[in-house]
């Protein structure tokens, strides 16, 4: 027999609990009212909080339109806006891309708090067929507009067999106290190729959240990369699932935080086929009082044997008041199979320092070449030149503090 | 008496609470090359660390003038600027900062503290084409991350190279032989004798004779115990070969800087 003791509902879980109701989500609601925000005692929210970090959520959002220029411009890029919750799609879409909205969020269901949000209250979802060789970079423009809200936005992407394509989605929105709740749901068609980006650059006051599930077909080459470089709370849900033999995926991601922030990636990596290969690698930095969290999970079901996987979390503090949290797991249930994990936090190396400043680069720019020199093995795999300035450009003002 | 290039005055420094450098006395006049040899653990190391300014080190006394300016002062990075340069006895390989970029960043970074304009990137290429041509660097080796994967002659090169394109006034050569082949050792004292110059000098830190028999040094001056023990002419190396380090422990140690090459 177990006693269940009620939680006490602070007034973001009313708030949640309401908008849940008014949206005729009883059963998310219930299930809220009875467990609360996730706290440190559920695994997968361990070194994130929720009920304690979410201390109010907003009105819902309603429509507006997007007021200020894109947070990042990528020369040459297609932008689809995506302003709360409603897509902008006009029919010039490149060759090979068909957009739609469908009704309802994209996500599977599961049992996550942030997706149970997602799934009751996203009202559609923008939906990208791709087919073919992409030479045009697609840009979603996600943004969160207007007084502060709570919004749910939604995209499905498919990547048809033999495709190619490159991919990003940007957070951003007014300087509002927003609670965002983004949704992603990305399938990469036998044999394609596809990169896929999820770019947090919303305002200081704002909490981020963005879960993106991956399905990858046999044979297909996935690369993700994740980054951080905005909102004073965040969490990348990723859950991952090779469904398709012999598939390739590079999970990567920067995680840049700043003094007052919390951020934190959890991936989980689901190898349900034989001979898949994983190499997902994270990096994390630290500055002022802040909080970087990575947990990554690795999951080998019994048939995906010759599965070979490795995991890498590095950590780089820049202060001694910051946290990096590291929980890399895995769960093995196939005998053949090679997996490993590895996780490392540091300050800057000294004699990196002193080399450089024996050479008259001032103390500044040695500290922002070698943060660079950090980082620079997830950018450097993005072929497009135009994006991997970009998104340089996008750690480059992180460093300056801007 | 024109202003020495290198001059080191009663320099006393100490690592956490233990005294290594105990009032090193020395001086290099503009254009000479001058070697310092001394055995494991006398502190020869220590005083090029304590020259470019490591921050591990204390100066607890003493004072080093750099073409008449003290440069005790300044930080790592503005010494450098002034003209100093220190050639690693172990390069430090630093991965993700490309060879280019770092010669690139480096460059302009003392042009710029000089108040000198940048230099563009085709005269940049054209001069790191140059010197590289001499101490055979070929495109590929630069194309890599600062010293990652260089052997041992590579990184040796590789701090020539920037010696070269850095064009200092005062280079401190710390053991710049160890690790070097006779072939590799030719290739960079080749290339070191190529930058002496009358407004260049420098000071050659080696534990074996025989990096001195490639680059010739003005004057040699024997390191015991954390100070200058005895100076003399080149032979002095040849000495120090023969009868080993021994005899010149505990040596009286003459106050006077040895002046002989202009004697």
């Amino acid at each position: 027999m177990s006693i269940h003791t009620p939680v006490r509902i602070g007034p973001a879980e009313a708030k949640l609990i309401e908008q849940l109701g008014a949206a005729g989500a009883a059963a998310a609601a219930e299930r809220l009212t009875t467990i609360g925000l996730p706290t440190r005692k559920v695994e997968s929210y361990h070194y994130t909080d929720l009920k304690m970090l979410l201390r109010a959520v907003p009105e819902l959002a309603g429509a507006e339109k997007a007021t200020s220029a894109p947070a990042l411009r990528i020369p040459g890029a297609y932008r689809i806006p995506l302003t709360n919750g409603v897509a902008d799609i006009d029919g010039n879409e490149p060759d090979g891309v068909l957009a739609a909205i469908v009704k309802g969020s994209a996500l599977s269901e599961r049992d996550d708090v942030l997706v149970r949000l997602n799934a009751a209250l996203a009202a559609s979802t923008l939906k990208l067929d791709i087919a073919g060789e992409q030479p045009t970079v697609l840009h979603i423009d996600r943004r969160t507009e207007g007084d502060a809200a709570h919004m749910n936005d939604s995209v499905s992407l498919f990547l048809a067999d033999g495709g190619k394509a490159v991919v990003i989605e940007i957070f951003s929105g007014t300087d509002e106290v927003h609670v965002s709740n983004h949704a992603s749901y990305v399938a990469v068609g036998k044999g394609a190729e596809l990169t896929h980006i999820l770019l947090d650059l919303s305002p200081s006051r704002a909490t981020n959240f963005a879960a993106a599930e991956y399905h990858v077909a046999e044979g297909a080459k996935l690369r993700t990369i994740t980054i951080h470089a905005g909102s004073v709370l965040s969490r990348f849900n990723l859950f991952a699932k090779f469904e398709g033999e012999g598939a390739h995926g590079d999970f990567t991601g920067l995680n840049l935080v700043s003094e007052g922030q919390h951020s934190d990636v959890t991936l989980e990596l689901r190898h349900a086929v034989p001979r898949c290969t994983a190499k997902p690698l994270y990096k994390q930095i630290a500055r002022g009082r802040s909080t970087a969290v990575f947990q990554g999970k690795i999951i080998v079901e019994r048939d995906a044997q010759k599965t070979d996987a490795k995991l890498m979390m590095q950590g780089l503090m820049l202060s001694d008041e910051a946290q990096i949290l590291s929980k890399p797991e895995l769960e093995i249930f196939a005998d053949d199979v090679v997996c490993g994990h590895g996780s490392t936090v540091g300050a800057l190396n000294d004699d990196h320092m002193f080399y450089l400043l024996s050479r008259g680069i001032p103390k500044l720019e040695a500290e922002s070449m070698l943060v660079r020199g950090f980082l620079a093995e997830v950018l450097d795999p993005i072929e497009n030149d135009d994006l991997h300035d970009a998104l340089e450009g996008v750690v480059e003002k992180w460093l300056r503090g801007e | 008496m024109t202003t020495p290039m290198l001059e080191i005055r009663n320099l006393h420094a100490r690592i956490e609470e233990r005294e290594i450098l105990k009032g090193v006395n020395l001086i290099v006049p503009a254009g000479e090359v001058h070697a310092v040899m001394g055995r494991n653990g006398s502190g020869k190391s220590t005083l090029s660390y304590v020259l470019a300014g490591k921050e591990d080190y204390e100066v607890t006394e003493g004072e080093v003038l750099l073409d008449g300016v003290n440069i005790l002062e300044m930080d790592v990075a503005e010494r450098a600027a002034a003209g100093l340069f220190l050639a690693f006895q172990y390069p430090i390989e630093i991965p993700g900062v490309a060879t280019m970029t770092f010669l690139k960043a480096a460059i302009n970074a003392q042009r710029k503290a000089r108040d000198e304009g940048e230099l563009s990137t085709p005269d940049f290429m054209r001069a790191v084409k140059d010197a590289g041509r001499d101490l055979n660097i070929d495109s590929d080796m630069l194309k890599r991350a600062l010293n990652v994967g260089f052997s041992g002659g590579e990184k040796k090169r590789a701090e020539i190279l920037q010696m070269a394109l850095l064009k200092p006034k005062m280079c401190v050569l710390d053991e710049t032989d160890s690790g070097l082949d006779i072939d590799a050792l030719k290739v960079v004292s080749d290339g070191v004798n190529a930058l002496r110059a009358p407004n260049r000098s420098m000071l050659v830190i080696t534990h074996y004779q025989r990096l001195l028999n490639h680059i010739v040094p003005d004057v040699v001056h024997v390191f015991s115990d954390g100070r200058v023990v005895e100076s003399g002419p080149k032979e002095l190396a040849l000495e120090l070969e023969s009868k080993g380090y021994a005899g010149f422990d505990g040596a009286a140690f003459d106050n006077e800087p040895y002046d002989g090459a202009r004697a």
